[in-house]
């Protein structure tokens, strides 16, 4: 038979006969399948949590530590920070941001760049963290 | 016309939760393609239960990998690559004496001996193709079937099978050929 067929008449047959062929599959293959898928997205899922609560912590006693390191590296500027702060709380009410911007001055940001950039590195970690926590998970399917 | 376009829309926006990493849009995914791939595990010489647990790992891997599809190929082109790649590393780490290019040791006989000659009478023109290229080489049987089964380019197949355009041209020419001959003992 084959030698009588010409050449594009074999590719037909040969196409068509395999096309026919169908392979076996166990039955219930895809149902295990997206189970199997299940329980490895929830298994990441943990992980992803578990890790976020590594970096709660881990910010924590990072800023815990900072705090400490400050309050001995710098006593005065920190205590001074801390009473403009308390000032602006207790005696301004309304004026808080006043009381922070005065306790704060220009001339302090500039004695002390090192323990700002680390409030703010510090700052900027929690904020990352609180966002990714909140709206994490639509950022990263959308 | 009309109904072209609806379909290609279907497409995109199914392509679009399968990306997204939808569930439901994942399972239709698997029972489109998953024979496809058990037959990329068999013809790579796996059973049945080493065919399963490769198909298992490939849906896997292209479930992780789905989100980075550009869509640049062929969804089953794609997946043909995970599959094929799944079934060689398969390969690769349990079967010592597996080699990757078409082992003459592996090429076939006359076809005269237990072939398709013998039950030509009973079985359907299909079934004896089948069994034909059954017996060719391995990486022979894969480039046919890639060719005239799925009907992929010899670009698509190279990119599949990693190998040079040229070598798949080859696997082809003497596949083609061996089949040839089988089939016109079978058919005689």
């Amino acid at each position: 038979m084959t030698g009588k067929l010409s050449e594009d008449k074999f590719d037909e047959m040969l196409g068509q006969s395999l096309r026919r062929h169908s392979e076996p599959v166990p039955a219930d293959f895809t149902e295990r399948m997206l189970k199997q898928i299940e329980e490895v997205e929830q298994r990441r899922i943990l992980g992803r949590v578990v890790l976020q609560e590594r970096l709660s912590l881990a910010g924590c006693i990072v800023f815990g530590v900072l705090a400490a390191v400050g309050i001995l590296v710098f006593p005065g500027r920190i205590s001074g920070i801390l009473r403009g702060i308390w000032a602006g709380f207790a005696e301004r009410g309304g004026a808080l941001v006043d009381g922070i911007s005065e306790s704060i001055s220009i001339e302090a940001i500039r004695s002390e760049w090192q323990l700002y950039i680390i409030l703010a590195l510090v700052l900027g970690l929690a904020f990352v963290c609180v966002l990714d926590m909140l709206v994490g998970d639509k950022l990263r399917t959308a | 016309m009309a109904e072209k376009i609806w379909q290609k829309r279907q497409e995109k926006k199914w392509l679009r939760l399968l990306r997204s990493g939808d569930h439901e849009a994942f399972g239709e995914f698997i029972d489109k393609y998953k024979e496809t791939v058990f037959l990329c595990s068999r013809r790579l010489g796996l059973s049945a239960d080493e065919a399963e647990d490769v198909a298992s790992e490939t849906f896997m891997a292209a479930f992780k990998a789905i989100g980075q599809y550009s869509g640049r190929s062929e969804l089953s082109t794609w997946l043909w690559s995970i599959a094929y790649r799944q079934g060689i590393n398969y390969l690769r780490k349990n079967r010592k004496e597996w080699q990757l290019e078409a082992e003459p040791g592996e090429e076939v006989g006359d076809g005269k001996e237990q072939g398709p000659a013998e039950a030509v009478e009973s079985r359907e023109t299909e079934q004896i193709v089948w069994e034909a290229v059954e017996r060719l080489p391995r990486l022979w049987a894969m480039a046919v079937i890639l060719h005239y089964r799925e009907e992929k380019s010899i670009v698509d197949i190279a990119k599949i099978m990693q190998i040079k355009e040229n070598t798949v041209k080859t696997y082809l020419f003497r596949g083609r050929d061996k089949l040839r001959q089988l089939l016109a003992t079978a058919f005689e």
